[in-house]
């Protein structure tokens, strides 16, 4: 399965109500809602995830689930993101059959290239720019590593890590397919707003 | 064989949980250590692994046991537990509904723990193979989950399941016969299996004190 070009995928934090979120972030214009929460239960994620699922249908975009295999097969879910940590991409595939997206979390052309044999859909490429989002020991990568990345792999790429309204087209003119976002939305006064202004700059 | 079809073991062995930090290597040493021993129930419960490495420790145990001829099952990651053809899952009681684990993994025995006679009952109608139920006696390992239920309380939670129910929580195997007399199935424990050079003896004086 491929993803839309320019995709704005919202992730959701570790602090707000995820479905709030995902319902601000879908009227805002967002194509993709990744459910991410390391510290939930099962039960709640499988319940969040139902109704995310839910809204996403209603407005046509997709939703993934973050690592968690399980919860994706549980609540039907559109596809996985999967990091370095978690369950192989070739596993998951196994599982989901080939109809569900995988994404895989790269930050090198070595990552990409085992992802893509592994039978990813797409990448999620960073951090392309300092963020505040996640501990991260390693310096970003910059925008320059897209292109060469999406190249070897064959696969589209979302660029994701300090990204904002304000970079959000630089990315997207250095090769990227789309965005990912996490503090941009979910740490905004207004969800929705933040939302539309991204999708905006990403579609111009 | 269908598992479910068969009497499970009366002993669950749990691991010990800290694969990721203090105990790294003791999961892989206690299931070689099975290859020596009666039939148990093991489950891998290793939330501070992330997924990849949990898979990859399962692979190596799902052989192992498999082969031992006990039952392998993982701690709530059905999906771990499919990709390395473990024998079971066992959820926490917060996890996905059992009957939606069961539709999503059917080939997979689905244990559950709970914490009351009513989730007991309620979990038995879903669909679980097995439910674990404690902490029953005082233990170091379970005082996050809050005092010792007690034995009064493991008989309600037996008389409302419809299926086999092991008792958890401060388990000797001189305290076993009591859990049996309340009507379970059998018990578990972390603890006394954090030696894998004893453990088939360890084993075995478990199972002297459960029936047969």
């Amino acid at each position: 399965m491929t993803i839309p070009r320019r995709l704005l995928c919202v992730i959701t934090d570790q602090q707000s109500n995820p479905v709030e979120l995902a319902r601000m972030a879908l009227e805002g214009g967002a194509g993709m809602i990744q459910l991410r929460r390391k510290s939930a239960t099962g039960r709640e994620l499988f319940e969040w995830a139902l109704r995310i699922q839910a809204l996403c249908r209603e407005h046509q975009a997709l939703f993934i689930v973050n690592d968690r295999v399980d919860i994706a097969l549980a609540a039907h879910a559109d596809g996985v993101h999967l990091g370095q940590q978690d369950m192989p991409a070739s596993s998951a595939r196994s599982l989901l059959g080939p109809e569900k997206l995988i994404s895989v979390s790269v930050s090198s052309v070595e990552e990409a290239m085992q992802a893509a044999e592994a039978g990813a859909d797409y990448l999620g490429v960073g951090h392309i720019f300092p963020t505040g989002s996640k501990e991260k020991p390693m310096p970003p990568i910059g925008t320059g590593a897209i292109r060469p990345i999406s190249a070897a792999s064959g696969l589209p790429v979302i660029a994701i890590g300090g990204i904002g309204p304000h970079n959000a087209a630089e990315v997207i003119k250095a090769g990227a397919s789309g965005v990912a976002v996490i503090s941009a939305v979910s740490g905004s006064a207004d969800p929705v707003a933040a939302t539309r202004e991204l999708v905006k700059r990403i579609r111009q | 064989m269908d598992r479910k079809q068969t009497p499970l073991p009366r002993l669950m062995v749990i691991s010990s949980g800290e694969e990721h930090s203090s105990r790294q290597g003791l999961a892989l040493r206690q299931s070689a250590a099975l290859g020596q021993s009666a039939p148990v129930l093991y489950q891998l419960r290793e939330k501070g692994l992330d997924a990849g490495a949990l898979q990859t420790l399962c692979r190596q145990l799902a052989s192992l046991i498999g082969l031992s001829g006990s039952i392998f099952t993982v701690n709530e990651r059905f999906d771990v537990a499919l990709a390395t053809k473990a024998a079971g899952v066992h959820l926490p009681e917060a996890s996905c509904p059992v009957d939606v684990v069961s539709k999503a993994a059917p080939s997979l025995l689905i244990g559950q723990s709970v914490h009351s006679a009513e989730a007991a009952r309620l979990a038995s109608k879903a669909g679980v193979g097995y439910l674990l139920f404690g902490p029953v006696f005082q233990t170091p390992s379970k005082v996050p989950f809050g005092a010792p239920q007690g034995l009064e309380k493991l008989r309600a939670v037996c008389k409302a399941a419809s299926v086999p129910v092991f008792a958890v929580g401060g388990i000797t195997p001189e305290r076993a016969p009591a859990c049996i007399e309340c009507g379970a199935w059998g018990v578990a424990a972390m603890r006394p299996f954090f030696e894998p050079e004893t453990m088939p003896d360890t084993i075995n004086l478990f199972l002297s004190y459960l029936p047969s």
